[in-house]
């Protein structure tokens, strides 16, 4: 009786570990069924399409969420990189304007990181509303920079190859941005697991002055994800114009409730301290899936919002069950 | 041993009362700008334009003060404003406005349940809450705005007694109520202690989850109300008004002085601190400044806000 109940617990807490893994299983079985269009090539190369903006957005978004803090702006730095990358390849050439956009999601993501440190902020509601503070100024950056319009490929005369692949090329049957996130993943998770900066992060979310105390660097752990973050902002951004060709000032809009629900889907905590790239891909997977699935089910766009926001509250209570 | 200089005395004006200081700035540097800023007509526009704020954030002092905050106000006021709109075609109009009143006291007590009794984040749940209610909206509404057919609906909004707007009037009695159950309640005490310490509350015998519990349904049912207003003000019924109202209301409570801390602040100090917002966007639009320079300028001041509080806070935490 008692090894019994013992296995049946050992198996629920797997499926509760893992059930994000669970639910993508029975999404695609049952759609699979209902709709066999979905499995046809062109469904899947479409699926992979769209795993470019939002995994590298939760990608960076992880890093924040296992160091403990949150971050609304992500959507104001997208909208910002856009205009300012697409501007630019004009006067200064693709490559240049690659590496300035780059280089401007970083910088808000410093600029965030500068202002929690400042004012002290150690709670995650307090991080909340600074940065979407942030998020208001970057995108209002942007309306003012653009004017308000939205930029297109066809007015640039100038060679703009390189965003051109990014957009639609192929490396072999991958689509070149499914390879960026192939580098981007491999990347950051040897961050994660193999460096010691990736482990004061784990540190720093688990219990800050645990960390201070036992050494950790907190400050530079802080700056170090919200750089991070950024960063993997502005790769989006870039990805993002690049596969649509355009750039509105407002381009960014929603990516940030999607990566944190992404993130969370996937199994990294809200707590801090716990987590990995490699869940968030699970999480991204799924959100990505559950569009198509609704898409194909012929579900509007609007309740497929709603279903999101469902879909968040609920992973939210099973995160916090799973820590009671 | 009198060591509250005048500088001490300032950094502590400075922090308790910034929004009053604000308000004070804005008005002073009104003077000398030669616009029709003192004139009644305005400052009661101004007042009327401000009174759905107003009204919203007195329900989500309540969750504040405790120790949450209520991000979900969004959702509901679009929500509860396309139902009641909805509802006017086939029943009274007091029937529609305490459905969607009860409809917002409905979503408070699912977001009290989640966050008092299953103990999650206050912030990050009522976000995912209000991002579900802005996609019903869309849905409801099929993202276009929705006209009411009932001008007797419109009058609520737009009528005046006196001259004195119907929505100044409502965000008064709004205010009395609420003021009222903050200051001189046995709820209200217990709300201020548990923002205070929850478990000191708990041991000295305070029903610590009904009591929070309750904050978060009167916080939805303020919402509904601001629905019913606000579409009743506009005569249609739109999902476009969801997260910046939250964000900016729960910011504004935060100006006044209710600090995400919990435990400290009130209804007056809320009234102020979004009374800044409403005479900031009055004063903006008074000197004609650009609707991005305005989106900017709002956002610095939110952050700056903020950073005041949570410095504030680190500072209260260094010499406790």
């Amino acid at each position: 009786m008692h090894r019994e109940s013992v296995s049946i617990n050992a198996v629920i807490s797997v499926v509760r570990d893992y059930l994000v893994l669970v639910m993508i299983a029975a999404l695609v079985a049952i759609t699979a069924v209902i709709e066999p269009k979905f499995m046809s090539g062109a469904n899947l190369v479409n699926i992979m399409r769209q795993f470019g903006p939002l995994i590298m957005v939760s990608l960076g978004m992880t890093f924040v969420i296992i160091g403990g803090f949150i971050d609304l702006s992500v959507a104001g730095t997208i909208n910002l990189v856009a205009v300012v990358t697409i501007s630019l390849i004009q006067p200064l050439g693709q490559v240049p304007a690659l590496l300035i956009g780059l280089t401007i999601g970083a910088v808000c993501g410093g600029l965030n990181s500068a202002l929690i440190l400042s004012s002290g902020a150690l709670t995650q509601a307090e991080a909340l509303f600074i940065t979407f503070g942030m998020s208001t100024v970057y995108s209002a950056i942007a309306l003012l920079y653009s004017g308000g319009s939205t930029m297109h490929f066809w007015d640039i005369s100038a060679s703009k190859s390189v965003f051109e692949a990014i957009g639609g090329g192929n490396v072999g049957f991958l689509s070149v941005s499914f390879v960026i996130f192939l580098v981007c993943l491999a990347l950051l998770w040897v961050f994660q697991t193999k460096t010691s900066e990736g482990r004061a992060i784990c540190l720093t979310g688990g219990n800050k002055t645990a960390a201070r105390l036992a050494g950790v660097q907190v400050s530079r752990a802080i700056v170090v994800i919200y750089m991070i973050c950024g960063l993997m902002a502005g790769v989006g951004a870039i990805v993002l114009f690049s596969r649509i060709t355009t750039a509105a000032p407002v381009i960014g809009a929603g990516y940030e409730t999607n990566a944190i629900l992404s993130v969370v889907v996937g199994g990294t905590t809200l707590k801090g301290g716990k987590g990995s790239v490699l869940r968030t891909v699970m999480g991204v997977l799924l959100v990505i899936l559950m569009s198509n699935c609704l898409d194909l089910l012929g579900v509007s766009s609007y309740l497929q919002y709603a279903v999101k926001g469902a879909i968040l509250v609920f992973a939210i209570w099973l995160d916090n069950r799973k820590q009671a | 041993m009198n060591r509250s200089g005048i500088g001490e005395s300032l950094y502590k004006l400075a922090t308790k009362q910034k929004a009053f200081i604000a308000i004070l700035v804005m008005m002073g540097g009104m003077l000398f700008s030669g616009t029709n800023f003192y004139t009644v007509y305005n400052l009661l526009d101004m007042l009327n334009s401000t009174s759905i704020l107003l009204i919203l954030s007195f329900g989500v002092t309540l969750t504040i003060v405790s120790g949450g905050c209520d991000l979900s106000i969004g959702g509901i006021l679009v929500v509860s404003g396309i139902t009641a709109i909805k509802l006017l075609d086939f029943m009274p109009i007091w029937l529609a406005i305490l459905c969607a009143v009860l409809f917002g006291a409905v979503v408070g007590f699912i977001n009290g349940f989640l966050v008092v009794k299953q103990k999650t984040e206050p912030f990050i749940i009522t976000l995912g809450m209000g991002l579900l209610l802005t996609g019903i909206a869309q849905q409801l509404t099929d993202a276009h705005p929705i006209p009411a057919k009932n001008p007797d609906f419109m009058m609520i909004g737009n009528g005046d007694i006196f001259g004195v707007p119907n929505l100044v009037l409502i965000m008064l009695v709004c205010f009395g109520i609420s003021f009222w159950l903050m200051r001189y309640t046995q709820f209200g005490r217990n709300l201020y202690a548990i923002g205070g310490d929850y478990d000191v509350a708990r041991y000295s015998g305070i029903d610590v989850i009904r009591t929070k519990w309750i904050g978060f349904v009167i916080s939805g049912a303020a919402a509904g109300l601001a629905g019913v207003l606000l579409s009743s003000k506009l005569n249609t019924g739109s999902s476009v008004y969801g997260e910046l109202t939250a964000l900016v209301v729960n910011c504004g409570v935060v100006v006044g002085g209710t600090s995400f801390a919990g435990g400290i602040g009130g209804i007056p100090q809320s009234a102020l601190g979004l009374l800044v917002f409403g005479m900031l966007d009055n004063v903006m639009n008074m000197l004609n400044i650009s609707s991005y320079y305005q989106v900017m300028l709002k956002g610095t001041v939110i952050v700056g806000i903020i950073w005041l509080d949570c410095f504030a806070n680190k500072r209260r935490r260094e010499f406790v």
